[in-house]
């Protein structure tokens, strides 16, 4: 019965010291109750008695216990302090310095998972093959229409070409196609000339896998489009087999997003010999896509030009030749651009001065200058970057690929982060203690409005380290314009001795 | 913390009886008479203050007296010359309990 008591007794204290624990910081919590067991053992030892119960010893003994709360609380009050203390160090440089990075590379790491900017690095990596022409014929709303049939682009490739080296033809047709046994729908095929991905000069992506594959079924090669749409991205979907209507291919690879959109946006490039170009529909017109020579390079002057072919027989069609632009601007010209028109903007939204003056010839050191302006440049660094990522972020959120919505949208993004950025970073550069470079604090209003042409009347504003006073005009005078620092002497001291500086 | 810093009554005592050689928590309780609420906080504040550090009994010496290790308390030099300037303020204190009756238990 004594035994079970004291047992009950024991549970009930060691349960106190747990819950005490509770109380005092994780990372201290272990030490703090191997030392109150290992007392609670030694007050136990000295003062119970096995063989007996005795309800005053064991009263004691809680008595004991419960002081490891007040413990608790006073380990507790201690760590509110050096808290309080670290809050200290919230204005400082190197903590805006910090923040600011992590927003770099939370932006940078955001950017690089978005598949959207990831296909607009695709679109500068991989332009279309310079010099090239796509041949159609143009209906009313300026849009390219297919006007070739194959048979008269055989033709025009058999005969002399002065201003052509390389002819690649394509016609598009709306198609079944079977992804697996459960998934079909309906897909823009493009049947292509096997040149056409030669021509157009972009990297096949996954081709080397396919490679590897049986090479007897006919090739088929995804847009990126449909590569994201269709297959998730997949990086294994070269070698695989689908079906185009009853026919069954092979995909030999992804094409590259690209900046140059044919006017068909095909889904599917199928690349067939020219035997079975020839034997589809004869009347199924298509598009040529040519590349220039040297001499068609200097003819061609303009984007657009007209293209007379020498047909079969006596007639002499005429086409609408015009330049593919594959060259997409790229983030980084966009970037440096935005750059460029918030750098004129910037004296519009705020003062560009940085010049100080003081209420005595009292000046910081050159080493206290030099790290001001260095802890500027690299505040105004790491806006720049974070806006060139956060711009492509906010432009390829929900966009997938390349377009030049998504271009626009970065433009402005970056201009106005840009814009904005630098003028919160002058705005609060203005406000560092040149000394510590710390941000001034606990603003007081001092003087009366009423009394502006009579006597000084703003805001002061205190340095957490007691370096300087900062005085802030309400209203700009002939006699106090700008904001003036007040160096504090060391007679200041003795009321930041607290500070960990 | 300087080493004129004025220590209240309790923290001179607790100084005083680690000076004396009651090295741990409960041996403190007993020879000063404070409860536990009281002793540890204080000596928690005294450790900050860095007028005392403490360290932890090897685990060999515990195990061969079949208890768990202790945690011993020590004075800094800071501690011993707040100490001293303690007993100028409560010259009582020396004689509370004298070095060598803590040396003789």
């Amino acid at each position: 019965m004594n035994l079970n008591l004291n047992l009950a007794f024991r549970a009930m204290n060691l349960s106190m010291l747990y819950a005490a624990s509770l109380l005092v910081s994780v990372d201290r919590r272990e030490e703090w109750l191997s030392e109150w067991k290992a007392e609670l053992w030694h007050v136990a030892d000295a003062r119970i008695e096995r063989s007996a119960f005795c309800w005053h010893t064991q009263r004691e003994v809680a008595a004991f216990c419960l002081g490891s709360f007040a413990d608790a609380q006073c380990l507790r009050r201690q760590a509110w302090d050096e808290q309080s203390k670290a809050v200290n160090v919230h204005s400082s440089a190197m903590q805006c310095l910090l923040w600011l990075a992590s927003l770099f590379v939370l932006c940078a790491i955001l950017a690089c998972l978005l598949p959207g900017v990831r296909a607009e690095y695709d679109t500068v990596l991989h332009p279309v093959r310079p010099n090239l022409l796509l041949i159609a014929a143009t209906n009313f709303d300026d849009h390219q229409v297919p006007a070739i049939t194959y048979a008269e682009f055989q033709n025009w490739r058999s005969s002399y070409q002065r201003y052509f080296d390389g002819l690649g033809f394509y016609r598009t047709d709306t198609q079944t196609v079977a992804l697996s046994a459960t998934r079909n729908g309906k897909f823009i095929v493009a049947l292509a000339s096997t040149n056409m991905m030669t021509l157009l000069g972009l990297p096949v992506r996954g081709a080397n896998i396919a490679m590897d594959t049986d090479r007897s079924l006919p090739q088929v090669i995804l847009s990126y489009d449909m590569w994201v749409r269709s297959f998730g991205s997949d990086p294994h979907a070269a070698g695989r087999t689908i079906r185009i209507g009853e026919q069954i291919v092979r995909i030999a690879g992804v094409l590259p997003c690209s900046s140059w959109k044919p006017p068909v946006n095909p889904d599917l490039w199928l690349l067939v010999p020219d035997a079975q170009l020839a034997s589809g529909n004869q009347d199924a017109s298509g598009y040529v896509v040519a590349h220039l020579t040297k001499i068609g390079q200097q003819a061609m002057d303009t984007e657009r030009i007209s293209v007379t072919v020498r047909g079969m027989g006596d007639h002499e069609p005429s086409f609408c030749g015009i330049a593919i632009n594959g060259n997409a601007t790229g983030p980084w010209r966009i970037y440096l651009f935005a750059l460029f028109l918030a750098a004129l903007a910037l004296p519009a939204v705020t003062s560009l001065s940085m010049s100080e003056s003081s209420f005595s010839s009292h000046r910081p050191s050159w080493k206290q200058s030099m790290s001001r302006w260095l802890f500027l440049c690299a505040k105004l660094a790491l806006i720049s970057s974070i806006a060139y990522f956060a711009s492509l972020d906010i432009a390829y959120a929900r966009v997938g690929g390349y377009s030049e919505t998504a271009e626009l949208m970065q433009l402005m993004a970056n201009f106005l982060l840009c814009l904005f950025g630098f003028r919160w970073a002058l705005m609060d550069q203005r406000q560092r203690c040149p000394v510590c470079l710390r941000r001034v604090t606990h603003p007081a209003r001092v003087g009366l409005a009423s009394q502006t042409f009579l006597g000084w009347n703003g805001t002061e504003m205190i340095c957490v380290g007691g370096h300087t006073l900062l005085h802030v005009p309400s209203l700009p005078t002939s006699w106090f314009g700008a904001q003036r620092w007040l160096y504090l002497d060391t007679s200041w001291e003795f009321l930041f001795a607290d500070l960990t500086l | 913390m300087a080493a004129e810093t004025k220590l209240s009554h309790t923290a001179a005592m607790i100084l005083q009886a680690i000076h004396a050689g009651y090295v741990y928590g409960f041996s403190i309780m007993e020879v000063t008479g404070l409860p536990s609420g009281t002793v540890y906080p204080a000596m928690r504040r005294l450790e900050r203050d860095e007028l005392i550090r403490s360290q932890w009994e090897l685990q060999s010496i515990a195990d061969s007296e079949q208890r768990p290790p202790r945690k011993y308390y020590k004075l800094t030099a800071v501690g011993k010359t707040a100490l001293e300037s303690s007993r100028k303020r409560y010259p009582l204190l020396e004689r509370l309990f004298p070095v060598e009756e803590a040396q003789q238990v």
